[in-house]
């Protein structure tokens, strides 16, 4: 039977402050990086780069809080926020005064540091990378993203996301240490100087000075903490406090010199590599990886050993999970729609196996998970690796903190994903040793330079725009102010003149041969004018191949490469398909025409037509051969042109499925669809049939999208489901949960998060939001506080199709 | 054709997987239309009766503007009229007229469904063949057999289509599948006799110890249920016995008390004993398929609950609460 322990007094305190602190932008980033950039304007790329976040390490403010003990904070006050004007700026220009009374996710900010930022605006307006990527852009793309709307791109909005999504090697970090890197980087320099730079080794010394500098910045910040700790410690009354800061700062005086040697220091030394990624670069998907097997023989040996006992490891995995949740992005409100709630995107993978493949689970496991289930924090999101050996008490434990805390965990099927790795030529022992990335995207740990979520803005494929094109002669029906006129993509002809299903499939697949490599295009460029000017030292720096090669992870240092990309409308396109098919061809209920202009007309003045194909009509979903027969054909000319792309650094593009609350946002903008759906509707979310469209319980559902390979997506593919807590009322209840989710995995399925919340909940939250600040429900490929998302994405929440007994 | 050829079939009204509560593991249950009872508290009204029957669910309906009435065009007897009015869920400021069934003129043709896109109007019952719901019901193979659960076929009173019931088990049963039978008891026992060799369970429902009482309040009397009950278990059959628990019909202390006598004689067959304590959640489905008020009562307390499983317990009996 799972229980879960009450939480200490000290962690109640800082979650209360947690969760009643509202964020405040903080100055001591941005005005750091912006003298900075100002005073050396000789310095250029990864020099520029490691010289700056030296910098930030040597003058960051140092910051211990009350009653923590895993300490180390990018911000001056608690939950502050920090900026990145060397990235994205310009975004800021027409937010910056309101940023305190947006709608969702609003940020405090002092006249002060608003007037800073106003005043360096224009600086930052022609030096951030965004203004870099805008001229170096191709003319032609902008016909294709804007007006095609099947690629996401924005001018001046880009970068705003900076290249993220990976996860170096933590193990490193925690054991040696990372000064035994800096050690390395100097080596790899004398030995250089020793027999003299040849050839193109230039680029090879740059790198190891840039890594020299940014580890040696880190140590050094490190010891400032080692000695704030001692400040607070000297001036402490309270004994037992002083006795704590005293134990931290000689742990901080010790570890990256030295191996961890409990498990405080172990968790201490893979938060502050965290931290110093983040002042890096920014919360976009920098995941943690699989932070249970880093640092779960320290909590095993500490407590055999009599050094813990059970709950002060757990109250030490406190400290650190809410360490890790305190951090936030500060985004435009746009952006802001794909991950609403203060998301940092910081996934921690736990469970799963070792390299040869026997079940890994270990104490740190569910101490983790404890933690997350009864702190009730969506932050940082876990994903919880499942296979055919994992303990029964696992799935329960994960079980159990979903239901408290909306889905968290992921749950993650290691068959299908070491499957898809394997498929990317990496092999099966490196395989197994995968955790997510970002959202779902699945990488090889510590070795994998994975970038999968694309520049933040270009990493989505929207599919139901793809196929309006493919219908109406290339031209995207919908027109927003400012569109160029005619079409953007190949002239395929016009739906009323196809005479055979045949004829839309190759519309279709041209399409999206087009956008396809357009795509990768679009996102090689990018990642091009990234790593010029914006590489990864301190991720290179532990990330396997990197020191070895000599180069960055931007230039393909890495022992394994990845570049992913995600897919919207999956759904939405299978179903418009086969609406096609059935109306026009098979069953002759109407002709080309009709549905073509009852398409174009958004379906007023068709009312019949449009309520016939949305009530009668079979829909893909409910396990209708005749209805479903079209996922795989989207599912594989996405993929397949995906696949096909190379990334900068030599490997192919991988090809994914998760839309974030993308398919919300961009279903405004998307015209009328031919499966129903009208002007302004959600486009179908992950691999999820059209919302309602699925009416024949979860048996069919999970029939329906386990037909096509989801092996082919090794950039994850994202199932959300909603039971009624009914339906796992009793005893036995969470078993009979878990056998329909491993039905789905053996039947190929990949990802699948739960939401265990009845949609009366969700309404009464909506209602009374001041009763209900601790729901948190999964929604998307992160959780949110349900109370902080925005009303478009709780009314959606509330739609999802929900399984009862 | 001629009727002693035409291939057989039963008549359903639902099929659903993940059910949780109708034997061991994850199961699909299959329900068949059509019950020799009239219990009043039945939460699957549709079940009752055995002919197909034009179904509303007002929660479908978009009014008479949105759907130009086709409803009503169709039926050529005339038995679909305005019925309430009810704000639109999407735009309350909107009115949609419904519609209403005059049950008194209505021949369940099922002509108006056609019509009526959105499946406001339809049809409540489904004829398979033996072949067909098989095919359906392997569908969910997989999850029956990651899930440790089977097949359950249900009612309504499955065994009043035993041909149709025996057919069906045998083809799954010979698939592997674990099979349990939903029943009032009430049916021949040589229908159950033949059945027997391919059930692993019966769920085998107890209402009253009183015959008169019984046929009183549900139309038939219970001798054939207890001497069904008794030769199942004589015969070897496993049941798990579900006792619905009915405030002012069977839930008085003597009645658990005789059925506890009744249970303990044939404790052998008996895996549990199920105490289903009586809801109202089956009321708003009467006024899909009828006009008519329905039997409703106040659900016995919790308290009340664990009262009679202690009694029932007392026969030395595995009971559980539902």
């Amino acid at each position: 039977m799972h229980v879960t322990a009450p939480i200490s007094e000290r962690i109640q305190r800082i979650r209360t402050k947690y969760r009643t602190t509202k964020p405040a932008v903080d100055l001591n980033r941005y005005k750091l990086v912006t003298e900075f950039y100002q005073s050396r304007p000789d310095l250029t790329g990864i020099l520029r780069k490691a010289y700056s976040l030296k910098n930030l390490f040597e003058n960051m403010p140092t910051c211990i809080w009350e009653d923590e003990l895993i300490v180390g904070y990018p911000a001056e006050t608690y939950r502050g926020c920090a900026v990145f004007p060397e990235t994205s700026i310009n975004w800021l220009h027409g937010e910056l005064d309101n940023i305190e009374n947006r709608k969702t996710d609003p940020y405090d900010i002092t006249e002060e540091t608003r007037e800073y930022i106003r005043n360096t605006l224009d600086y930052w307006d022609t030096h951030c990378n965004s203004a870099l990527v805008d001229c170096y852009y191709p003319e032609e793309f902008k016909k294709i993203y804007s007006h095609a709307r099947v690629l996401t791109f924005n001018e001046r909005m880009n970068s705003q996301s900076p290249i993220g999504h990976y996860c170096g090697n933590f193990w490193k970090v925690v054991d040696p240490g990372l000064a035994s890197i800096r050690d390395e980087a100097r080596a790899k320099i004398a030995a250089l100087f020793e027999k003299g730079i040849q050839g193109d080794e230039g680029r090879k010394y740059e790198f190891y000075k840039a890594v020299e500098l940014v580890t040696d910045g880190l140590c050094t910040y490190v010891k400032r903490y080692a000695k704030e700790a001692e400040r607070q410690a000297a001036a402490c009354t309270d004994p037992k406090r002083k006795k704590e800061l005293e134990k931290m700062a000689d742990g901080l005086n010790w570890i990256y010199d030295n191996p961890a040697r409990d498990y405080q220091e172990a968790l201490q030394a893979v938060w502050f590599y965290q931290l110093g990624q983040i002042m890096d670069a920014q919360l976009h998907g920098i995941s943690m990886g699989r932070v249970d097997q880093y640092v779960g023989k320290y909590a095993e040996a500490d407590i055999a050993a009599g050094r813990l006992t059970r709950e002060e490891a757990q109250e030490l995995t406190d400290s650190f999970m809410l360490k890790v949740t305190e951090c936030n992005k500060l985004w435009s409100e746009m952006a802001m729609q794909s991950s609403p709630g203060y998301t940092s995107g910081q996934m921690i993978t736990l469970g799963g196996t070792d390299r040869d493949g026997n079940d890994a689970t270990n104490l740190a496991t569910y101490l983790i998970l404890a933690s997350s289930e009864r702190l009730k924090i969506h932050q940082p999101p876990l994903t919880l690796r499942v296979h055919e050996g994992t303990p029964e008490d696992l799935w329960e434990a994960g079980i159990a903190c979903t239901m408290s805390v909306g889905g968290t965990p992921v749950f993650e099927w290691d068959d299908v994903v070491v499957e898809s790795i394997v498929r990317r030529g990496i092999p099966i022992e490196d395989a197994r040793n995968y955790c997510l990335i970002g959202c779902v995207e699945p990488a090889v740990c510590g070795c994998d330079f994975a970038n999968s979520g694309g520049d933040g803005n270009a990493a989505y494929t929207i599919l139901p725009n793809a196929l309006l094109c493919a219908i109406n002669n290339g031209k995207n029906p919908f027109h927003l102010p400012g569109d160029p006129d005619g079409p953007a993509a190949p002239e395929t002809g016009y739906l009323y003149e196809m005479n055979s299903m045949q004829e839309v499939l190759d519309a279709y697949a041209k399409q999206m041969d087009f956008f396809t490599k357009w795509q990768v295009s679009m996102v090689n460029c990018y990642e091009y004018i990234y790593g010029f000017h914006n590489p990864l030292p301190l991720l290179s720096a532990t990330m396997d191949g990197c020191m070895e090669n000599g180069a960055d992870v931007l230039w393909g240092g890495a022992k394994y490469n990845g570049a992913g990309n995600s897919s919207i409308g999956h759904g939405t396109v299978a179903d418009s398909l086969n609406i096609i098919d059935q109306m026009c061809f098979r069953e002759k209920k109407c002709t080309t025409r009709e549905l073509y202009d009852a398409i174009m007309a958004n379906w007023v003045g068709y009312e019949d037509l449009h309520q016939y194909i949305k009530g009668k009509a079979s829909h893909f979903g409910n396990d209708d051969p005749e209805a479903d027969k079209y996922l795989q054909f989207v599912a594989d000319t996405y993929a397949d042109g995906i696949t096909r792309g190379i990334s900068p650094r030599g490997c192919h593009w991988t090809a994914g499925c998760w839309p974030v609350t993308l398919n919300i946002a961009l279903g405004r903008i998307t015209w009328a669809t031919p499966d129903g759906r009208t002007v302004g509707e959600q486009l179908s979310d992950g691999i999820s049939p059209v919302p309602g469209m699925d009416k024949s319980g979860p048996y069919a559902l999970i029939n329906s999208i386990t037909k096509f390979d989801q092996a082919k997506y090794a950039n994850g593919t994202l199932c959300n489901m909603k039971f009624h807590p009914t339906a796992l009322r009793g005893e036995g209840g969470w078993q009979k949960l878990r056998d329909v989710m491993k039905t789905y995995f053996r039947k190929g399925g990949m990802e699948l998060q739960l939401n265990i919340i009845s949609s009366e909940t969700m309404r009464k939250a909506q209602a009374h939001p001041e009763d209900y600040q601790d729901l948190v429900v999964r929604v998307a490929g992160f959780s949110a506080y349900f109370v902080e998302v925005y009303k478009d994405a709780q009314d959606a929440l509330i739609a999802r199709t929900e399984i009862s007994m | 054709m001629s009727e002693s050829q035409k291939e057989l079939t039963g008549r359903l009204y639902d099929i659903q997987g993940f059910s949780v509560q109708d034997g061991p593991g994850i199961r699909t249950t299959a329900f068949l239309k059509g019950c020799p009872l009239r219990c009043p508290w039945c939460h699957s009204p549709e079940s009752q009766h055995f002919h197909k029957q034009l179904s509303w669910m007002s929660m479908r309906c978009i009014g008479t503007e949105a759907c130009k009435e086709r409803c009503m065009k169709a039926c050529t007897k005339g038995a679909i009229e305005y019925g309430p009015k009810s704000p639109d869920t999407k735009n309350p400021e909107i009115e949609l007229q419904l519609v209403h069934v005059k049950r008194d003129i209505c021949d369940d043709c099922g002509d108006c469904t056609d019509k009526c896109y959105t499946e406001a109007l339809y049809m409540c019952g489904k004829d398979y063949t033996v072949d067909q719901l098989v095919a359906r019901l392997l569908r969910d193979r997989d999850f029956c057999e990651t899930g440790k659960g089977g097949v359950t076929i249900a009612g309504g009173e499955c065994m009043s289509q035993p041909k149709f019931v025996l057919e069906v088990v045998k083809k799954l049963k010979a698939e592997g599948i674990h099979i349990a039978i939903d029943t009032t008891g009430f049916a021949q026992w040589e229908h159950f006799e033949a059945i027997l060799p391919y059930v692993d369970l019966f769920l085998y429902d107890l209402k009253h110890m009183d015959s008169a009482k019984h046929k009183a309040m549900v139309d038939v009397p219970n001798e054939l249920i207890l001497e069904n009950a008794k030769k199942l278990v004589e015969h070897g059959a496993k049941l798990q016995v579900r006792i619905p628990v009915i405030p002012m019909f069977n839930s008085d202390e003597e009645n658990i008390r005789k059925t506890a006598e009744f249970c303990a004689e044939i404790k052998e067959g008996i895996e549990v004993i199920q105490l289903l304590p009586y809801h109202n959640l089956g009321v708003m489905k009467y006024l899909r398929i009828s006009d008519k008020p329905t039997f409703e009562a106040t659900p016995p307390t919790d308290q009340y609950m664990q009262k009679l499983k202690g009694i029932m317990e007392e026969y030395g009996l595995p009971v559980t609460i539902h």
